[in-house]
């Protein structure tokens, strides 16, 4: 047999003859590729940034000893002399706060001559120190490439730092090579920094590069033993992996959220391949009656698919590089979340990663394609050959299959996260919907056994159509479920998660004004004796004090944000929004602590357990008196009494104070004596109206690219809606032709259409609104959970879901109603004569 | 019943040509002709225009007293739906209804009640003898059973005029000369007028007179 002609009648042709239908089909796959290659590209190319920067503040080290309260640098002879150790250098790192703008800079101070040995780069700036007077200027900071470049400084110009409540100026004495240090830091003499910062006597780290040849294992294991119970040993990749894990679960479900549209793109593929094989049977049958093997109509039905997909794969990589360049460039590295203020990450694409995203879009269409290249292998011939469309209206249910997805879901939503991913809880929505998909037919049925009867014609004849062609229901019902669902439940989960921050932060801050200077490890704060006089000012009730810290629930964990709050006159738990209290007592000297849900998940604390707080070096016995909802600390927060934290650390410095103002008093009105009491500072005056509304903005910034791809899987259910419901209508010409015969006017034919997609529509919207309720639960409770560790209460947008049904059922309905004028434009009259 | 006065029509574009050529033809309550003519030489475009479904460009056709030039679209829809009964070479059953549903859509479409519309399909569907298939589907039956079906459907609202375009074209012999018995028989029986277009001289002799449609006009065939 030639190849050809057989390719040509049932490859080429039927690829020419709905080119619209193929292009809306290529557009799909395209645009769930373009999105998942650009979020991908977009989440390398920021993560590869990350973890250099982070990579570049070690240079040449093989390890690393930190610790979240810092090392007393006693510790360093004694590492340098560990035996195996070629060279140590000590870093003291601190966030200086930025006097002249929001945020602080990463300031680094190093023992020039030593660590120029381990960053070849900073070899530069041991060269000049040794010139000139630099070498032992303490308001000397060379920038990175990066911070000089945000911060608009070049060598000569000065820099404000806020150290406490006063500004220290810096010399930009050079700026070093971009290649030296990729992160946004400047680096200064390790001693000034000790000095102007009030470190004496502290180190943040100590970079450790091993002698050749020397097994690691060996003198990490000496080191540690040197060490505090809150100090690690760590190595450099470890240290970039850390930098990198707070944004991974926002990366991730990202990802899992731009692949929502290609497995939207894929279930279309599926939806109207199955249309038309069913169109296309008799066809088929006609084909394997002059001899076209069974196989080789799977291989051409899978081979049109693949086409598509392929050309669809190659449109997508192109559009996704675009918007991946346009994205870095527009909103950065984090698209929007906030993860990585000041990275500059540059978009590289490599060859595998295009074929890799290329293979992608062809298999999701060639998967798409798979069952209905089956059913179209397998049509009985002869029965396909007679007269009367006979598979049309069989509807197999798959009760049992139903039943076992959704146990299946249900047991993979018990698993817990893999990696630190919420793995099952995608997997259990991908069940939950294919699961849905699969009950469809005995969710039709149902519906058509329950339809009300009406004496309405054309609703009659509607009704009976869609019975008569289940199938064909069946599938544009699905595609709308599938689209719609997936719709419901983001929109279920960010209207509960905006609403529960909303609430939060309107109960976290109840006084009337709040004076913020500094945060965890910043220079900058306020002295207790001007939070005092702050509280003393005219018109104010009574204030409270917070001071942000660095602190430590395990050993050789990550740091967690402690917060000691006083208790004056709002005893703590009232500040908070607690979601588990305990009537039982600490024992023994344990402090009281709340703990945040992050916190408590993350490290399997419970109200009423007795844990340990290592704090500036200090190992405090705690005991969690409560858990809190917390929206601000992904990596976990403790509150505990300022008394508390004063007694443990001696450290009386404040970050925040929140004052309760007088019956009356215009909280604007106390702008200016504030002023007056810190003339000299950069501090944060705001009201909780100025605080909500910027949590609010953050978070609409953060949700903004979810948004955006949600959008596009509606965009692509929309095409599958209007793709199996046009193809439909398009093939009843010969029906309408009959129905005008019979005295049907082309309003009632109109009108028997809008039933019919309005029908197929509210069957959809409804099993989405169901299927997509569950899947918002899933998101909140489990996804969400186990992604940021925060819970949030359920809140459904009822106005928002009920106008996108409306407007989805009208769609539905609109596009039955357009796609009939078009099929009756041409004569319908004619149409009768042709064999349907 | 049926009058068509000097009726003109010209298809335009590509393959413009004239159809038909100032045809005229009267058709009185239960006559049954047939209408003869090669392919192409207009004999559907002829019932489409008696139909309503076509507008002739010039010429008249006036059916059950209506001028359908008169009437509008939706007009034209009202005069078929109530006057006109149509059978087709290709059954056109609508496969999604049952026998009897098919057979009752024309006197929903007329407004008859529930109640009404049962006896009626009953009554008709006995005399074209399927009345113990009213509840299967179309893709159940055989090409004369179909056809049976599309009778009944054709008179179930008792028309004046049933239009027949080659109703046994796709049918045996055998099949073909019941159906045409029996669709005489029912126009006989409601006094409806009948136009049957064939190419078959024997379905032709079934019919009271025969006309064939050439270039040249309508004209009644000699051997009738």
């Amino acid at each position: 047999m030639q190849a050809w002609p057989l390719i040509d009648a049932a490859l080429v042709g039927p690829l020419r003859r709905s080119p619209g239908r193929n292009a809306l089909l290529m557009v799909a796959i395209a645009l769930g590729v373009a999105l998942g290659f650009a979020i991908y590209l977009i989440n390398r190319s920021a993560a590869d940034e990350v973890s250099l920067a982070a990579r570049s503040l070690y240079g040449l080290a093989d390890l690393a000893i930190e610790s979240a309260a810092g090392l007393d640098e006693e510790l360093y002879p004694r590492i340098a002399a560990v035996p195996g150790v070629a060279l140590a250098s000590p870093v003291v790192e601190v966030e200086g706060k930025l006097a002249d703008r929001r945020g602080s800079l990463t300031l680094l101070g190093v023992d020039a001559f030593r660590s120029r040995q381990l960053q070849s780069s900073l070899a530069a700036l041991a060269g000049t120190m040794s010139r000139g007077a630099d070498a032992f200027d303490p308001q000397a900071v060379f920038l990175s490439a990066s911070a000089a470049r945000e911060l608009q400084r070049d060598t000569g110009d000065t820099l404000d730092i806020q150290v406490g409540e006063q500004t220290q100026r810096l010399r930009v004495a050079g700026v070093l090579p971009q290649a030296g240090l990729e992160d946004r830091a400047g680096v200064m003499d390790i001693a000034a920094a000790q000095w102007k910062f009030g470190r004496l006597g502290k180190l943040s780290r100590i970079n450790v590069r091993l002698a050749s040849g020397t097994p690691a294992e060996r003198v990490r294991n000496a080191i540690a033993a040197l060490l505090p119970p809150d100090a690690r040993v760590t190595t450099p990749g470890e240290a970039s992996n850390d930098a990198l894990r707070l944004s991974r679960a926002y990366r991730s479900n990202l990802t899992a959220l731009a692949l929502v549209a290609l497995f939207t793109g894929g279930f279309f593929v599926y939806s109207t391949q199955s249309l038309a094989t069913l169109r296309r049977r008799r066809e088929f049958a006609v084909l394997h009656a002059l001899g076209v093997t069974r196989g080789q109509q799977l291989a051409l039905v899978l081979a049109s698919s693949a086409i598509i997909g392929t050309c669809g794969a190659v449109l997508g990589v192109i559009l996704g590089v675009i918007a991946a360049r346009v994205g870095l460039g527009a909103i950065g590295g984090d698209l929007g979340a906030g993860y990585f203020r000041g990275l500059a990450a540059q978009l590289e694409v490599s060859g595998w990663e295009i074929t890799a995203f290329c293979v992608l879009g062809v298999l999701v269409a060639i998967i798409g394609a798979l069952r209905p290249a089956i059913e179209a292998a397998r049509v009985p011939t002869a029965a396909a050959l007679k007269a009367g469309d006979v598979t049309s209206r069989e509807l197999r249910t798959h009760g049992r299959i139903v039943a076992a997805v959704l146990l299946l879901a249900a047991i993979v939503l018990l698993l817990p996260p893999i990696a630190g991913l919420p793995l099952p809880g995608f997997t259990a929505i991908a069940l939950l919907v294919v699961g849905a998909v699969i009950a469809m037919p005995s969710i039709v049925r149902m519906v058509l056994r329950y339809a009300p009867v009406a004496r309405s014609i054309p609703y009659q004849v509607a009704i009976a159509q869609i019975a008569g062609t289940a199938r064909y229901a069946t599938l544009s019902v699905s595609a709308i479920l599938v689209s719609f669902s997936l719709m419901v439940s983001m929109a279920i989960m960010v209207t509960s998660f905006r609403t529960s921050l909303d609430q939060w932060t309107q109960r976290i801050l109840p006084a009337d004004v709040y004076v913020r200077l500094g945060y965890v490890d910043q220079s900058a704060h306020l002295d207790a004796g001007t939070a005092q006089r702050l509280g003393a000012l005219p018109g104010v009730a009574h204030f409270e004090t917070g001071r942000f810290a660095r602190a430590q629930l395990a050993l050789s964990s990550q740091p967690v944000t402690l917060i000691a709050r006083s208790a004056n006159q709002t005893p703590i738990p009232s500040a908070l929004w607690l979601t588990g209290t305990t009537q039982s007592q600490p024992r023994g000297d344990a402090i009281r602590a709340w703990v945040s849900e992050a916190a408590a998940d993350l490290y399997g604390i419970r109200t009423g357990d007795s844990f340990v707080l290592f704090l500036r070096g200090e190992r405090l016995d705690a005991f969690a008196a409560g858990i809190w909802r917390d929206y601000e600390h992904q990596n976990g927060a403790v509150v505990i009494d300022s008394a508390d934290y004063v007694r443990a650390t001696g450290d009386t410095a404040v970050n925040t104070v929140s004052l309760w103002l007088q019956q009356g008093v215009d909280p604007h009105g106390l702008e200016n004596a504030i002023r007056d009491l810190l003339p000299a500072t950069q501090y944060d005056l705001r009201t909780p109206p100025d605080l909500r509304r910027l949590s609010l903005q953050a978070f609409d910034r953060t949700f903004a690219i979810t948004y955006l791809l949600e959008l596009v899987a509606v965009l692509i259910g929309l095409f599958g809606i209007a793709a199996g419901i046009s193809a439909q209508v398009l093939a009843r010409r010969g029906e309408f032709g009959v129905l005008r015969h019979l005295g049907f006017t082309r309003a009632q034919i109109a009108a028997m259409l809008a039933i019919e997609g309005a029908v197929l529509g509210a069957v959809g919207v409804l099993i989405g609104l169901l299927t997509g309720g569950v899947v918002g639960l899933i998101l909140i409770y489990v996804v969400n959970r186990q992604s940021f560790h925060w819970s949030m209460d359920l809140a459904a947008p009822g106005w928002l879901l009920a106008s996108l049904s409306a407007v989805l059922i009208a769609a539905a309905a609109g596009i039955a109603v357009v796609s009939g004028r078009q099929a009756m434009s041409t004569d319908v009259v004619k149409a009768v004569k042709e064999d349907w | 019943m049926l009058a068509v006065e000097k009726v003109n029509k010209t298809f335009v574009g590509a393959r413009a040509r004239v159809v038909l050529h100032e045809i005229s033809l009267q058709l009185a309550a239960g006559q049954y002709i047939a209408i003869m003519g090669e392919s192409g030489a207009g004999k559907s475009t002829l019932l489409n225009l008696i139909a309503g479904l076509d507008v002739p460009d010039s010429g008249r056709i006036v059916v059950a007293g209506q001028d359908m030039a008169t009437l509008d679209d939706a007009g034209r829809t009202r005069l078929r739906r109530a006057r006109m009964g149509f059978i087709f070479q290709a059954f056109h059953l609508l496969p999604h209804l049952s026998v009897a549903r098919n057979v009752g859509l024309p006197l929903a479409l007329n407004g008859a009640v529930s109640a009404a519309i049962a006896v009626r399909v009953e009554e008709i569907l006995g005399a074209v003898g399927m009345l113990d298939r009213q509840h299967d589907l179309p893709n159940q039956l055989s090409g004369g059973e179909m056809q049976r079906v599309a009778i009944a459907r054709a008179l179930a609202h008792r028309p004046s005029l049933v239009l027949a375009d080659e109703p046994t074209g796709n049918l045996d012999a055998d099949s073909a000369a019941e159906v045409l018995a029996l669709l005489r028989t029912q126009l006989e029986r409601d006094n409806a007028a009948g136009i049957l277009v064939t190419h078959s001289t024997v379905a032709a002799a079934t019919a009271q007179r025969v006309y064939r449609l050439t270039q040249r006009g309508l004209h009644e065939h000699p051997a009738a």
